[in-house]
């Protein structure tokens, strides 16, 4: 592999990065879902915790290494996300509209839901944001991948 | 006639010498079967501490533990103790362990994790009493006439083992105003420090002694073998 940065296919050998990420990428992430889950009550939504959600994925790739990362997320999966996120934003939107609303009209979404329609709204604003946040995770973690390895990666895993 | 007496005497002093033979190796052959015995005992008792050290926790258990320190994270976040948020922080909890089971606890260690815990509580304290000694110290430093600042980097060798012991030991120091742990390379500190003072409460090792006691290294998890070992020995008396 030619042109692929040596810091991102080997693990960092520094024992405090190591173990400190390792302590602390699983709060990372919990963090990151109640940002986005409690975006209706206190600051937060779907880009800002997709942001820190691919924050700690790339935090996972510095210090453990391409390969580990590439194990639990392939590129494949990767690229899945990233557009099954604007999948389910334009695909809401649409239900709305063909439930006889405007487009992402979320008082619609009650007609399928039956919950009433302020809550109708509230759900399909987390399925918006939730949305969001994979396609914003993705995203962010497949520039970063990009710009690490220099576009090798893609014509590798073809090979494999 | 004395002949016969000294034949009996000879023959039966020599029965005595063949009784005696005779039991003292018994006595030896049981101390010997004890012994090995004991030793038997002992090593499967230490290989039981060394497999239950090397052991890695089932898929299971590990995803069950991440599962609830993470779920209490989530409460102590959210705030919201309504079925709704309770439910996406069950699913998202759920999600994230599944995602990193093997990332918090990647080294399952010997020691009892609660014992650890514990004294790690009872360590913070003293680090607080440390921190403010030395603030107070770089705070005089600062003000005086600068005499006494003489940067340094010293390097000293640790006994401690495990990853999280050397981190801890290396945030203790850096969290201590005037020094700061640069690196940890194969068990050796690179420590940079602001005066001569620090450093030297540096090399005491006080700190390093207390991250030992904490969980359980260097010479404290033979005290605690030797400890587990006791109800062996009395039973087998």
């Amino acid at each position: 592999m030619t042109g692929v940065n040596d810091m991102m296919t080997k693990q960092s050998d520094d024992v405090i990065v190591k173990t400190l990420s390792r302590l602390l990428i699983p709060f990372m992430q919990v963090y990151a879902l109640y940002v986005l889950a409690h975006g209706h009550y206190s600051p937060g939504g779907g880009f800002q915790g997709g942001v820190i959600l691919g924050a700690s994925i790339i935090l996972f790739v510095i210090t453990f290494g391409l390969d580990n990362a590439l194990r639990k997320i392939s590129e494949r999966l990767n690229t899945i996300m990233c557009s099954s996120g604007v999948f389910i934003y334009a695909g809401i939107g649409v239900l709305c509209l063909i439930l006889g609303g405007n487009f992402l009209d979320y008082a619609e979404l009650d007609k399928i839901l039956h919950v009433g329609i302020a809550q109708a709204r509230s759900l399909g604003i987390l399925g918006i944001e939730v949305g969001v946040a994979i396609t914003v995770m993705g995203a962010s973690l497949s520039i970063f991948l990009d710009i690490a390895t220099g576009g090798e990666l893609s014509s590798k895993e073809k090979k494999i | 006639m004395e002949v016969t007496i000294l034949v009996q005497a000879t023959d039966e002093s020599f029965e005595i010498l063949e009784d005696a033979r005779e039991r003292s190796r018994n006595v030896l052959d049981t101390a010997a079967r004890l012994t090995s015995e004991v030793q038997s005992v002992q090593r499967k008792r230490v290989e039981a501490i060394f497999k239950g050290a090397r052991q890695t926790k089932t898929e299971i258990t590990r995803f069950a533990a991440t599962f609830i320190i993470l779920f209490g994270f989530w409460l102590l976040l959210s705030g919201h103790y309504d079925l709704f948020h309770i439910s996406i922080g069950l699913l998202c909890c759920g999600l994230v362990s599944y995602g990193t089971h093997d990332l918090l606890f990647a080294n399952p260690r010997a020691g009892d994790m609660r014992v650890i815990v514990k004294r790690f509580i009872a360590y913070i304290p003293w680090l607080f009493y440390q921190i403010i000694l030395s603030n107070m110290h770089v705070a005089k430093l600062a003000l005086g006439s600068g005499d006494l600042i003489d940067p340094k980097i010293v390097k000293f060798k640790t006994k401690l083992e495990s990853d999280i012991s050397m981190v801890t030991l290396a945030n203790s120091i850096t969290l201590t105003p005037g020094t700061i742990t640069v690196d940890i390379r194969d068990g050796v500190y690179y420590v940079h420090g602001v005066s001569k003072q620090v450093l030297e409460d540096v090399m005491t090792g006080e700190m390093e002694d207390r991250v030992a006691h904490i969980f359980m290294e260097a010479d404290h998890v033979y005290v605690q073998d030797t400890f587990d070992m006791a109800p062996v020995f009395v039973a087998l008396k």
